[in-house]
């Protein structure tokens, strides 16, 4: 394990390096405090649009977070070269693989951490009440994170990293609209059977994203639905499943890759 | 003799792409490095050299044939634990200092944390980088680098290098300083396997050699025995004759211009040592002529190796 730490340690090392890390991060912090621009309206509704606003700006951020690095960490050291001198070492490249995803996911959970701690100062500051609920829709947004890195990284074995943000952003909006397009497409009837099989195919394979966007009830205060822990464990559950099912494919492809 | 590397019949393809033709880059290439001992890899361009490191470290897979490393065929991680690899032109995360990417690397090594400090500042000395260790490396010269490169290579105290081009970059003070280094760890017992154009370099450190070209083996042995492999004798004059001898066999040919050293096939030697001694010649040593790696290796390559396409 002290190598897969060594190799999660080297991506935070390696991102807080990069400019558009921080990049994003300012661009996603700007526009949250710049949200109390909206229009005005009553004081418990502007709450809910500023929180409203505040997430959907996070979910953006903590999206391109996750494609850009899972898309260009590997590629990158690969270009650069730099993986020889790391995987002629005796490391395996599962180790590598594992020790770059969990890099990536310490990086989101990192800005989600930094952005929750803005949002609750700024709720407490502005409207005057303490909101940690907010951390829940966090949570959300970070376990789907967890799934997008996968994803990302699965990808950028064999493509370049625009092809991958591409594919990537392809199955971020498949897995969106599944349980409505897909859903439709492969029960109701008048669709030519190919598109049923397809459908279907990726219907049951792909997972169900937007069950991880909760954001609307957060910020609603969760007047209407409660997002308990079953909730959360549950969502934890499908994010675990799938990233481990998208991390041991990647790292089995990876590890017969040539470099 | 114990082998650190064996290699068998190994073959590499490259797949081809839109526009792009499949090549071969090893086509049944076999490679012995005896526990101790020092081997050059040479070849023109695209021989296959850097492919069959790449191998041997695990970095691509080969199509067919075996890699033996320390007796274990596949050999993984675990062989990698006594090796050391220098690839050509190593890159490094440039924002990192030399202290910072080797303690790196010493974790990836597992290398004991209370040892690792003492093992990054011997390296570092070692390749003559100890006082620029805490200096960002994207101030550095191509040359520095390489030596960052080498430091990589020895961290993990190796008892088998694998180096691509280690003086590649560095000015003639490095390449010497390099040469003595690889010297040094050979005579500790260091198994050297070394890729490299400077033929003297390999001369000179090397006890062996292997030549490859297009993916297979041109010749291999020990140097000595390759390099006198010819029947060729070298008469050496103490001082250039009065009057040139027209007689002299048609294999004897002066090789330099003070006409003292005279070059002659071993079946006309006794003959030009006759027409030497006529003609009052004082000879001060006749021995088998031992050529020289570059004369060796164009004799095995010569203009095939223009044939190579990038």
């Amino acid at each position: 394990m002290k190598a897969v730490g060594a190799f999660a340690w080297s991506v935070v090392q390696d991102a807080l390096h990069r400019k558009v890390f921080y990049a994003i991060l300012a661009f996603g912090l700007v526009l949250m405090l710049l949200t109390p621009l909206l229009p005005s309206a009553e004081v418990g509704v502007q709450v809910d649009l500023m929180r409203e606003a505040a997430l959907g700006l996070t979910s953006i951020m903590a999206f391109v977070l996750a494609v850009i690095l899972g898309s260009t960490i590997i590629p990158g050291e690969r270009e650069r070269r730099t993986i020889y001198n790391t995987l002629s070492k005796p490391v395996h490249r599962w180790q590598y693989y594992l020790g770059k995803y969990i890099g990536i996911v310490m990086i989101v959970a990192s800005a989600l951490a930094l952005t929750f701690l803005v949002l609750v100062l700024f709720v407490l500051i502005k409207f005057g009440f303490f909101n940690p609920g907010l951390a829940k829709a966090l949570l959300a947004i970070l376990f789907e994170s967890c799934i997008l890195i996968s994803i990302a990284m699965l990808v950028s074995i064999y493509y370049s990293p625009v092809i991958c943000i591409l594919l990537t952003g392809l199955f971020y909006v498949l897995c969106h609209v599944k349980g409505d397009f897909l859903y439709r497409g492969m029960t109701e009837a008048g669709y030519n059977p190919l598109v049923k099989a397809l459908s279907g195919v990726f219907y049951y394979l792909l997972p169900n994203l937007e069950r991880f966007n909760i954001n609307e009830t957060i910020a609603h205060g969760e007047r209407v639905f409660e997002v308990g822990a079953v909730e959360l464990l549950l969502l934890f559950a499908i994010a675990a499943a799938f990233s481990a099912i998208f991390i041991y494919l990647g790292s089995y492809l990876f590890s017969r890759r040539d470099l | 003799m114990e082998s650190v590397l064996n290699i068998e019949d190994l073959y590499k393809d490259y797949k081809g792409g839109w526009r792009k033709p499949p090549r071969t880059a090893l086509a049944g290439l076999n490679l012995e490095v005896p526990r101790g001992k020092a081997v050059g890899l040479l070849g023109p361009n695209g021989a296959g050299k850097t492919t069959t490191l790449k191998c041997i470290m695990g970095l691509i897979r080969p199509k067919a044939g075996k890699i033996r490393l320390f007796g274990a065929e596949n050999a993984g991680a675990e062989a990698r634990r006594a090796v050391g690899f220098l690839p050509e032109q190593p890159y490094f995360d440039l924002y990192l200092t030399p202290r910072k990417l080797l303690a790196y690397y010493g974790r990836l090594i597992s290398i004991q944390p209370e040892n690792l400090n003492t093992r990054i500042s011997y390296v570092l000395n070692l390749v003559g980088m100890g006082e620029e260790s805490d200096l960002a490396m994207e101030k550095y010269s191509k040359g520095m680098l390489q030596r960052i490169g080498l430091a990589q290579a020895l961290l993990s105290e190796p008892e088998f290098l694998v180096l691509d081009e280690p003086s590649s970059g560095l000015d003639p003070m490095g390449k010497l300083q390099v040469r003595d280094l690889l010297e040094g760890l050979k005579r500790e017992g260091t198994t050297i396997l070394l890729s490299s154009h400077q033929l003297s370099d390999i001369e000179e450190i090397c006890d062996g050699i292997a030549i490859i070209h297009k993916g297979r083996n041109v010749a291999s042995g020990g140097l000595d025995e390759l390099l006198r492999s010819r029947d060729e004798y070298e008469i050496t004059l103490e001082k250039p004759l009065q009057e040139y001898p027209e007689v002299l066999p048609d294999s004897a040919s002066w090789t330099d211009s003070m006409h003292t050293r005279l070059q002659v096939d071993k079946v006309d030697l006794n003959q030009a040592l006759k027409v030497l001694a006529e003609r009052g010649a004082a000879i001060s040593a006749v021995r088998q002529r031992r050529m020289t790696l570059e004369e060796y290796f164009l004799d095995q390559v010569g203009d095939r190796g223009w044939e190579v396409r990038g």
